[in-house]
């Protein structure tokens, strides 16, 4: 950027250009964040009617709340076990991808392809397929004598939550694929050929050059996913929508359960500020990774 | 044939990933193809014995699905539209323009970008109930969810659109201008076409977007009138005692099918565009 003089603060193009998307996100997002930062510091009824003023109130209720200690909890293992799960399958997927073999072309194809399918269509899928009387992994697990009879997948808590992070993590990995794949075509083939004329093997290979060239594109997927996972409420909020007894909740879906079915919007109110102050600081280690990049 | 045995290896190293990749579309097909009686049989068999299409037709008059479908192309494309025109001059600007705050316009595009929607639905809510329009409010019409999604996703199209303006060479402008061109007439005759494919790509992520879209339409579109596509299906299987599962299967199907094929056809840009967007 040019220094003072050269250009002025904002000319009234760019004014012109800009402020449209200014004014749009102002509205979208600075009205709705103001009636939240209200709601939840006053006591607000289901019909949403604000009532009196609780200052720390509904966020000191909420944090005593054992369900909100609990779904706070499985956010956490749910966005590590989605995110870990994604890179550990992604890294290797995208070198086998960046590599030159037949069909190539077609498997890229076929491993985005879950991208094309909307988390919610994904979701119904996958729940007609654990079905518990009909569902196709029950039918094969029968009949491959794995199991006696079918189970109850999605009334167990003990099967439901681990099976919503296995499709977590499934529907993620088309997108970090595509994002390491996008760093991997950006290193140039002749490193590697220098690497093998001194004698390095694959293994070698990757841990002394490829990870490392890597890092920061597996730095920026595991944060955008970071964001994306915890934030993410179509596959729980249709599979279980936080049942069986309130055992798959993570804070999203719990919010929303709050907010438009139990009626109570205040202690919603005061779980979405939390989780916004959650998703800034990831969003502050991101641009800090970002300005390390740029230095 | 170190070709064919390295393409073998890696094939079988992602059979696994493909299997499950393609699992959705095998369950999807199979249960659609199958009539109601061989849904509930006992034991379940994996292929239809009777294939048919009746599930398709059922699902359409189940679900007023001409209906649903007509919602979500209307609110897709126009979402899409607002998107554009906001983006658009927003990323030349970026791109082309320089003036002492671009740095802070694009971290403030940042940090809208990862405010999802769903954390300020209940904010969104209440923002469009306190609008009136019409008899009612804003909850329950087009336009009351057109708003949100294009604010949402023009933070994305500013950032894609201006690493691709940016990438689209200044001087063949400049040469314009030389040749006593108007800076508009520069921008309508040279860049614009320049930059369609671009602006199409796009214009196309955001229409997939507001196609999938799950939350605020679930909280926003109350009225099974109003309903898209994706909410419809939904209906379907939520809350249901009985789910007939073959229709449900012909739903998803015909939501999913048109995105995926646009998405095969522009996986090849996205990886250029998300890199663009991650990186610059």
């Amino acid at each position: 950027m040019r220094g003072r003089g050269g250009v002025a603060a904002l000319p009234f193009p760019v004014i012109a250009m800009i402020g449209p998307s200014l004014v749009l996100a102002a509205f979208v997002v600075g009205y709705p964040l103001y009636e939240i930062v209200r709601l939840s510091l006053h006591e607000v009824s289901r019909f949403g009617m604000i009532r009196a003023f609780t200052g720390w109130g509904n966020f000191a209720n909420v944090l005593a709340d054992a369900t909100f200690q609990a779904s706070l909890w499985r956010t956490l293992i749910w966005t590590g076990f989605v995110v870990g799960g994604t890179m550990v399958i992604s890294i290797p997927v995208a070198v086998v991808l960046n590599l030159d073999f037949a069909g190539r072309g077609l498997a890229r194809t076929i491993v985005m392809l879950p991208w094309s399918v909307s988390l919610s269509m994904a979701s119904i899928v996958w729940l007609w397929a654990f079905n518990a009387d009909y569902g196709v992994v029950n039918t094969f697990l029968t009949a491959i004598g794995a199991l006696p009879r079918g189970l109850a997948w999605m009334a167990r808590p003990e099967t439901a939550f681990p099976i919503e992070i296995a499709i977590g993590i499934v529907v993620s990995i088309p997108f970090t694929t595509t994002v390491l794949l996008g760093g991997l075509s950006s290193i140039p083939g002749d490193i590697y050929e220098a690497a093998r004329i001194d004698g390095a093997g694959p293994w070698m290979q990757f841990r002394m050059l490829t990870l490392p060239l890597l890092k920061s594109f597996i730095g920026i997927a595991m944060i955008l996913n970071m964001i994306h996972v915890f934030n993410s409420f179509p596959i729980i909020w249709i599979m279980t929508q936080g049942g069986p007894n309130d055992t798959t909740h993570i804070l999203i879906t719990y919010l929303y359960d709050l907010a438009f079915r139990l009626g109570r919007p205040g202690p919603a109110a005061a779980i979405s500020l939390i989780m916004l102050v959650i998703v800034f600081s990831f969003t502050l280690l991101y641009l800090r990774m970002q300005g390390r990049e740029r230095a | 044939m170190k070709r064919a045995r390295l393409s073998l290896l890696c094939w079988l190293a992602l059979s696994p990933l493909v299997l499950i990749s393609l699992f959705p579309f095998m369950v999807m097909l199979v249960t659609a193809l199958k009539p109601l009686s061989e849904i509930f049989t006992y034991p379940p068999r994996f292929l239809p014995q009777r294939p048919s299409f009746d599930a398709f037709g059922e699902m359409w008059n189940a679900t007023r699905f001409a209906l649903a479908l007509r919602n979500s192309i209307e609110i897709a494309v126009e979402s899409t539209l607002c998107t554009l025109v906001v983006a658009v001059p927003a990323a030349y600007a970026l791109a082309r323009m320089q003036f002492r705050l671009a740095g802070a316009y694009r971290q403030f595009l940042l940090v809208v970008q990862m405010l999802s929607p769903i954390l300020l639905v209940l904010g969104l809510f209440r923002l469009m109930a306190s609008i009136p329009w019409g008899d009612g409010t804003l909850v329950n019409t087009r336009i009351g969810i057109i708003i949100p999604y294009a604010g949402f996703q023009m933070t994305f199209a500013v950032w894609m659109l201006s690493s691709y303006f940016a990438a689209i060479p200044r001087e063949i402008e400049e040469a314009a201008w030389m040749d006593g061109c108007t800076r508009l007439r520069a921008i309508r005759s040279i860049f614009l076409p320049l930059a369609l494919p671009a602006i199409s790509v796009t214009g196309i992520v955001a229409f997939v977007a507001a196609w999938n879209e799950f939350a605020v339409a679930l909280t926003l579109l109350r009225d099974v009138d109003r309903q898209t596509v994706t909410l419809q299906v939904v209906n379907l299987v939520a809350g249901r005692y009985s789910v007939e599962w073959n229709q449900v299967m012909a739903a998803t199907l015909a939501a999913t099918v048109p995105v995926a094929a646009v998405f095969t056809w522009l996986q090849r840009y996205m990886v250029r565009g998300l890199t663009f967007g991650a990186i610059q």
